[in-house]
């Protein structure tokens, strides 16, 4: 059983009349890595501000390193938890080595010289942040990057127990939030710092930290691993928009992938598509056609492929076969069942080969007018067989050619609003 | 930093020599030895009036006027560092007005009540300082915490009402009209020992606590939050700085009239030089302070034959040569 660093029983928080924590609860063990993530106004910089002293709790206990945080003076609280900002810029014109001294604070008193112990962990502190070399400089004059690395320095130099984070590289560019993410993760494996951090962005929150806390409304909505966190279900609460969720293969942790806050524009008349797919190619048309509101079934997809994928993101029934699989005649029989009261077959920009040419047996009987992919011709790995196969479809069928996925989406419409005028002119021919 | 005390020194020897009467170096310094370290020097053939100007007008003006300049410098500082606020002076609570309406009050009056070697307008310019701090300090407390914010802004309007009843006490007092504006632009003259008898333990005790905040002011200027993550007692620390710097300021202004631009001036022109932290900043600001002032006085006792404030002189000199330096900083790229 590891020592539990920071214990928050109920805590309540507020400024003035506004009540922001409204009983958080949690306990967080020496040597974990904590991201505290939630939307804006969900409290999450409010509860590093109690943590830190800043601001008092009405209601509630917690306690820092087993003592009670109300208890604690500044001075020896600062011994125990440093805090690294968001960004700050100085207008005075303080060096480097300066501002990382003064993590030194809370070790020295009035009339006493600096000691042995306080150079050492401001010289190391400017070690591990790579700081040292510009420790003469300027701290205004430094980039952003810098300038948060001198300021994790600091916080080091305090010798704390627990690093608070407050969205720490919200300032930076990826090179350096990744930079300043990789010295707290080392920091935290290395030091066994325990590590408590506010982060905006989910993905980073999930690849490096070990356990996360999601705040709503001034309360713990879910804590635990990222696996459990960052779900479809919490994160399309929490941001409001469509998204979906894979696993990175890099870093075997979930990954949230943000699709899309504004909806396109929704079909007048949704139509039933089938999309014959199965390669990379076909996720783009199957969002935004999905987005619209048509109903969609596809087929048939070999298992490992991002078709496949997004189908089973989106929740479009499909037929599937193992991956490296032939079409057999069964799948086949489902696909074109699926076809069978589709308005519209579109034939995605896919590769055809010996394999998968079998998607297209049998379109002769199905209704639904068919749209090719121009792509599929150039991608031929039939040896001829594809253009055969769709010449003998093009004397009995339909097929309308498109080159691109705009092309498309403007045939479509064309042909809609053509079957609209006809069904019209039947309807006005019937009443006539 | 050696360098710059010596310089001072000589400065101050050097303005001591200089003035109206016109006395002979190798008098200046035979009385100085005498009256001051009481060294076996013969003082024969030098007319008593010499000795009594430099004895008792030149030796305690010019000292005085190290202690008015480097007490408004060392607060000035203090001041801009709890503020985070490079516009902070020492008058910045209502102090000047507050000490001005006082003088005022008992310049009409006549008020004629000394009390523990105080006269009577520096008596009641000591008083309504410190009571205009307080004013000020009780108005812009929220709880037990002191917003700097409202600090600032209740110190502008109680500065501007209390100009307003100046002007006004001054419309009804005509007779009294040039002795108020005189006293308000500050001046060393007609001081002696007595004033510094008056400043030096406030001076002296306020100093040495104001330098032993020196690594607090340092972290405040990070931001009142911050300094509270680094351990540092804000609301302590500015309570503290805020009382001392007032009590200083306040005896020094009861003492020789309003002398602007000093407080405000110098800890920016030293910090151009020694950089932002205090406990550089503060014993440099002291020691330019002074002479800075000093310098001033001797332009102003000695430029023209009529005595001129010295407020106007500090103004005069400080503004220009202040905007100079910022200039030339800038174009190098420094920061502040």
């Amino acid at each position: 059983m590891r020592e539990t660093m920071l214990e928050l029983q109920d805590v309540c928080a507020g400024y003035g009349e506004k009540k922001v924590l409204q009983g958080v609860s949690a306990s967080i063990g020496q040597g974990e890595f904590v991201a505290l993530i939630g939307s804006n106004g969900a409290g999450k910089s409010t509860l590093l501000k109690c943590v830190s002293g800043l601001l008092p709790l009405t209601g509630g206990r917690m306690e820092v390193c087993g003592r009670d945080n109300r208890g604690l003076k500044n001075r020896e609280r600062a011994r125990l938890v440093a805090v690294v900002p968001q960004s700050y810029s100085v207008d005075y014109a303080f060096t480097v080595e300066d501002i990382v001294a003064m993590g030194r604070y809370a070790y020295q008193s009035f009339g006493k010289k600096e000691s042995r112990e306080d150079a050492q962990a401001i010289r190391k502190a400017m070690e591990v942040t790579n700081t040292l070399e510009f420790r003469k400089r300027l701290y205004n004059q430094l980039s952003g990057g810098e300038r948060q690395r001198v300021v994790l320095a600091r916080a080091l130099a305090q010798s704390p127990r627990i690093l608070l984070l407050d969205e720490p590289t919200s300032a930076l560019d990826i090179h350096h939030q990744t930079e300043v993410m990789e010295l707290i993760t080392r920091l935290n494996q290395e030091e066994g710092l325990t590590v408590l951090a506010v982060l905006h962005d989910v993905n980073m929150a999930s690849r490096y930290c070990g356990r996360m806390i999601l705040l709503r409304d001034g309360q713990v909505a879910a804590d635990g691993e990222p696996a459990a966190i960052v779900t479809k279900k919490n994160m399309e609460a929490l941001y409001q928009m469509k998204l979906l969720i894979r696993e990175n293969p890099l870093f075997h942790k979930p990954e949230m992938v943000p699709i899309r806050v504004l909806r396109g524009e929704r079909a007048e008349r949704p139509l039933r598509i089938h999309v014959i797919c199965g390669g990379d190619g076909a996720g783009r048309i199957l969002e935004e056609l999905d987005d619209r509101g048509h109903q969609l079934t596809a087929g048939v997809v070999n298992q490992g492929s991002t078709d496949c994928e997004i189908c089973r993101y989106l929740g479009i029934p499909h037929v599937e076969i193992p991956p490296f699989t032939p079409v057999t005649p069964e799948a086949q029989k489902e696909n074109l069942a699926m076809m069978a009261d589709a308005d519209v077959i579109l034939t995605a920009d896919m590769p055809f080969g010996v394999n998968n040419l079998a998607n297209l047996d049998g379109l002769e009987q199905v209704k639904g007018i068919l749209f090719f992919h121009k792509n599929a011709l150039s991608g031929d790995y039939t040896g001829g067989k594809l253009v055969q196969r769709l010449q003998e479809l093009g004397e009995k069928k339909k097929i309308v050619y498109f080159g691109d996925h705009d092309e498309f989406l403007e045939r479509l419409r064309e042909w809609a609003v053509g079957r609209k005028e006809k069904s019209d002119a039947d309807r006005n021919a019937a009443g006539g | 930093m050696v360098l710059a005390i010596a310089g001072c020194l000589l400065l101050v020897y050097l303005c001591t020599v200089l003035g109206a009467a016109s006395i002979s170096l190798g008098e200046v310094n035979r009385i100085l030895l005498h009256e001051i370290f009481h060294l076996p020097v013969s003082l024969e053939g030098i007319p008593s009036g010499s000795i009594a100007i430099i004895r008792d007008v030149r030796l305690p003006r010019v000292i005085l006027g190290f202690l008015t300049g480097a007490s408004l410098a060392v607060c000035g500082a203090s001041y801009q560092g709890i503020f985070q606020n490079p516009m902070a002076d020492p008058y910045i609570l209502g102090i000047s007005s507050g000490a001005a309406l006082g003088a005022a009050l008992g310049i009409v009056l006549h008020f004629s009540g000394g009390f523990a070697g105080l006269s009577g307008t520096t008596f009641l310019a000591f008083a309504g300082a410190l009571l205009t701090v307080f004013l000020v300090y009780a108005i812009s407390r929220a709880g037990r915490r002191v917003p700097i914010s409202s600090l600032l802004l209740s110190g502008i309007a109680v500065n501007q009402s209390l100009s307003a009843f100046l002007s006004l006490m001054m419309l009804f007092n005509q007779q009294s009209m040039d002795q108020i504006l005189f006293w308000t632009m500050g001046s060393l003259n007609g001081k002696g020992w007595n004033q510094i008898l008056i400043i030096l333990p406030y001076a002296a005790v306020g100093i040495f606590l104001l330098l032993t905040s020196a690594r607090e002011l340092d972290i405040m200027l990070m931001g009142e939050e911050t300094a509270v993550q680094l351990g540092v007692q804000v609301e302590r620390v500015k309570k503290k700085v805020m009382v001392v710097s007032s009590i200083v300021t306040a005896a020094v202004v009861s003492a020789t009239g309003i002398i602007g631009f000093v407080g405000l001036l110098v800890p920016h022109v030293v910090r151009l030089f020694t950089g932002p932290r205090h406990r550089v900043l503060m014993p440099v600001s002291l020691v330019f302070g002074g002479t800075f002032l000093i310098l001033c006085d001797t332009v102003a006792r000695s430029a023209i034959t009529q005595e001129i404030p010295v407020g106007i002189i500090t103004a005069a000199c400080g503004g220009p040569f202040f905007l100079y330096l910022l200039r030339k900083s800038r174009r190098g790229g420094e920061g502040r």
